[in-house]
């Protein structure tokens, strides 16, 4: 159980890391100030599917590291 | 926007309320698309299509605001009919349709800046139009001053002055021949697809005078008023956009080579018919366009953000009023980030469907609640009754689900982008739901489960399409980012199958 717990604590972290990471990125290709066209080969018109993609796995990562770290925590 | 300012409004009061609402910068930017791009010349008769569906959806509207004139248009009409998620998913649809709104209208004021500058000086033009990230987040800033300190806009004024820009420009293209050819559509699938898509692309042109049915509770006599006034801005602004449209065509044809620089189908023409005056006026009218309905999304958004806050869907926080100006500060700054970010993001074209099929959700759904409230309570007085029910209603949901599949059968990659993100939305507004409003442990746990399968999924997919598209230099991050996915769904699944048995 305690394994667990642990695991359970490194995983959500890290997933909430990539969740923010994702969320920082979706923001830095809205801004342009990345652009999509070196980053991913992809006409610009793909932008906004992208930034919606990439927002939407963030907020899901960022929901589902939560209740990993709420089960470490106890 | 100040909190409980009560005022009674007459039946012109009303009209002028429904015009300011609708009336606004959607005309500077959607014509461009739906004729260069689109439909051409049938475009015409695809607003004119529009008045008659808005037409439609607008006889239900009538009866619920006849019905139900409390505070809160859509999302209290769902409420009594449905209550719930249905009336959940309605407020945070229109407030997405708001949010795509204003954020279109901020590209349609850069645009209208660089149009303006353009007359003067070319140059000054392009460093605008180099810089209309900076602009857009300035004038933001500016409207949130200004909506949190609660300026109330000349709605009389600007109305007023718009219809006068318009008569001018159409007294002044008497002396013009025009000529429109193709203004009906040809009878083949493939044109009727592209005239139901241009359609749909067209339709937030007049959704705007929803804006009367916010002002419901503020109207004398709403029973009669209210019905009376949706009809007679219905019919005015149909007349009006199909002649400016009719006009703008007959002077403008489709096939004229364009870059992305040049002003906009309404801008041309202008400059075409009144000279350089013509130009200035119109552009000066799209950047006042521009800003009032940002303006006035920002109050929109604020309302519904508050409304959803006051009936415990959404964290308390939303609802909380500036202690001076009474206005909904927090509401206000929260809704004002969704309009940089996606007004920032400079796709004119996804936004404006966008904001298209929002507004058919909200009308589908008001359709239904039509429906459901006369089965639910058929003894409601209604002071006014939409005629030919159920037809009424039913053609209304009928129309709004056709407009929302034309686009994507015409295979418009905005449209596609859009409707995915429309969905992509509604399933946030799901879990956002269900997490504030679930509050025993089992479905704690049922919650976790649809999140760490969502992302389970998501991993899996991730992992695939690396190997598929992803460039060779982000490859192995994304499928790190993949793998880490997976496993973390798979320990919240495994996690809460357990508590659930």
């Amino acid at each position: 159980m305690k394994t667990q717990r642990i695991l359970s604590a490194i995983i959500g972290i890290t997933q909430a890391v990539i969740g923010l990471f994702s969320g920082v990125s979706a923001i830095l290709l809205g801004l342009h100030i990345i652009e999509i066209k070196e980053v991913l080969t992809s006409p610009p018109e793909f932008l906004v599917i992208y930034i919606l993609i990439i927002g939407l796995f963030s907020l899901f990562s960022i929901i589902n590291a939560l209740f990993l770290i709420r089960e470490w925590r106890g | 926007m100040l909190l409980g300012n009560e005022k009674k409004l007459g039946l012109f009061s009303a009209v002028i309320n429904g015009l300011g609402g609708a009336i606004g910068f959607e005309i500077f930017v959607l014509l461009n698309y739906a004729y260069f791009d689109l439909a051409g010349p049938s475009m015409i008769s695809a607003l004119f299509f529009c008045g008659i569906i808005n037409l439609v959806t607008m006889l239900s509207y009538s009866e619920l605001s006849a019905a139900l004139p409390e505070v809160g248009g859509e999302y209290t009409y769902t409420k009594v009919a449905f209550g719930g998620f249905i009336s959940f998913m309605s407020g945070c649809l229109r407030w997405l349709a708001s949010i795509f709104g204003g954020a279109l209208a901020t590209l349609v004021f850069v645009d209208q800046l660089g149009v303006l500058f353009s007359v003067f000086a070319p140059s000054i033009q392009d460093l605008v139009l180099a810089n209309t990230a900076l602009l857009i987040i300035g004038l933001v800033i500016m409207l949130i001053i200004l909506a949190i300190r609660g300026i109330e806009e000349a709605t009389t004024l600007v109305v007023g002055a718009f219809l006068a820009i318009f008569l001018i420009f159409l007294f002044t293209s008497i002396g013009y021949s025009l000529t429109p050819q193709n203004v009906i559509p040809e009878v083949s699938p493939n044109s009727l697809v592209v005239f139901f898509a241009t359609t749909a692309y067209l339709f937030p042109m007049f959704v705007g005078m929803r804006a009367l049915i916010a002002s419901a509770p503020q109207i004398k006599n709403p029973g009669k008023n209210v019905p009376r006034a949706l009809l007679i801005t219905t019919v005015v602004l149909t007349v009006v956009y199909f002649a400016v449209a009719y006009v703008s065509v007959g002077v403008i044809p489709s096939d004229i080579p364009r870059t992305a620089a040049d002003p906009p189908l309404l801008n041309l023409a202008a400059s075409t018919i009144l000279g350089p005056i013509g130009a200035i006026l119109f552009a000066i009218a799209g950047i006042f366009a521009s800003v009032s309905s940002v303006g006035t999304a920002m109050s929109v958004q604020a309302s519904i953000l508050g409304g959803m806050s006051r009936d415990g869907y959404l964290p308390k926080l939303l609802e909380k009023a500036h202690r001076k100006f009474g206005t909904r500060y927090i509401a206000i700054i929260a809704s004002s980030l969704f309009v940089v970010f996606f007004g920032t993001s400079g796709a004119v074209v996804f936004l404006g469907y966008a904001a298209s099929f929002g507004s058919l959700l909200v009308f589908a759904i008001v359709n239904f609640s039509l429906i459901q409230l006369r089965r639910k309570q058929p003894r409601l007085e209604r002071p006014f009754k939409a005629p030919l029910y159920p037809f009424t209603p039913i053609a209304g949901v009928v129309m709004s689900v056709l407009l929302l599949t034309f686009p994507i059968l015409l295979g418009d990659v905005n449209a596609g982008s859009a409707l995915i993100s429309s969905l992509g939305m509604i399933a946030i507004v799901l879990v956002t739901y269900y997490l504030r409003m679930v509050k025993r442990e089992v479905d704690f746990n049922r919650i976790r489960v649809a999140v760490g399968g969502i992302c389970f999924g998501a991993g899996v997919s991730l992992i695939i399409i690396s190997f598929i598209i992803i460039p060779n230099s982000l490859k192995i991050i994304t499928i790190l980012f993949g793998f880490a996915s997976t496993v973390a769904g798979f320990f919240n699944i495994l996690g809460s199958t357990r508590k659930i048995d």
